[in-house]
């Protein structure tokens, strides 16, 4: 069944990035929402149906700790998984967004398979190629 | 720390600009930029980004606009002539903010860090000679066929 993801950060170029990215990693994927910082999220999570949330944590006005704090005290959004994507990496970081609910974390700079490995891991999907993350660069789920 | 910090930067321009941006780099002891881009009237973005923590500076971040085009094109997977220069300016800020997030991160009390959001401080003919770059560590980057400069100013 198709899931709808929405992508949260100031960026608009690596909104891009990671829409192309789940796009060819063939998940089905009904529609992509985006928001520029953790407001513009809240008012998109309170409009539409989301599934999946991938979220940057340094973001103007309110960040992606904050977003998912707010989505924790909300009944109806508390029980979204929200994919930590940021160059955040400290492990007080890492724990403070399991402490707040993220079910994951993507360490920029990424590559294309993290993405789609935390998305397996969150979403339940078969990697349909058999790539595994074989590299350098850190993900995690919790 | 300047110094810790001078090696977290190595490893973050490669981390960043070949795993992100798919740019073979190298780095390049000489400096005779700064003289190359004036006298060539090379134009640049200039972008940098605050932080703060046990003790507060900012990141900057030098790129021909040529090379800006190149670089977002292989981000975003465009033809360069379909790069808009928004595109261009939201790229080098993304860079610069995933270059200091990963040195901070590197560093002692990481955790104490706080990285600020990037903007543009100009775009087009750069007054190099205010920038203090004598005094900064700065890394000159080479590329295929470009150069960029990479640095931190501590308060």
């Amino acid at each position: 069944m198709a899931f709808n993801v929405l992508i949260v950060d100031d960026s608009s170029t690596m909104r891009s990035v990671i829409k192309k990215i789940i796009k060819v990693s063939g998940f089905d994927v009904g529609n992509f929402l985006e928001a520029g910082d953790g407001l513009e999220a809240l008012e998109v999570l309170k409009r539409d149906w989301v599934d999946l949330v991938l979220s940057d944590i340094n973001m103007p006005n309110m960040n992606g700790l904050e977003l998912i704090g707010k989505m924790a005290e909300d009944d109806m959004l508390k029980s979204i998984p929200v994919v930590m994507v940021t160059t955040e990496g400290s492990d007080e970081k890492v724990e403070k967004s399991k402490a707040l609910g993220a079910a994951g974390y993507i360490k920029k700079p990424f590559l294309p398979e993290d993405i789609k490995v935390a998305l397996c891991n969150i979403m339940g999907e078969e990697i349909k190629d058999g790539q595994t993350d074989d590299d350098e660069s850190e993900t995690g789920d919790f | 720390m300047d110094k810790q910090m001078m090696t977290n930067l190595k490893q973050a321009i490669s981390s960043v600009l070949e795993t992100m941006f798919f740019l073979p780099v190298q780095i390049i002891e000489e400096n005779s930029l700064w003289g190359n881009w004036s006298q060539q009237g090379i134009k640049l973005w200039h972008v940098a980004v605050r932080f703060s923590g046990p003790v507060n500076g900012s990141f900057f971040l030098l790129v021909p606009v040529s090379l800006a085009q190149e670089i977002t094109a292989n981000f975003l997977g465009l033809d360069e002539a379909n790069v808009a220069p928004s595109q261009e300016s939201d790229t080098v800020k993304e860079a610069l903010n995933m270059i200091g997030g990963y040195v901070l991160s590197q560093v002692e009390k990481a955790d104490e860090f706080q990285i600020g959001i990037p903007e543009i401080v100009s775009e087009g003919q750069v007054d190099l000679a205010n920038m203090q770059l004598e005094s900064s560590n700065t890394l000159i980057i080479e590329t295929d066929e470009n150069n960029l400069a990479v640095g931190f100013h501590l308060d």
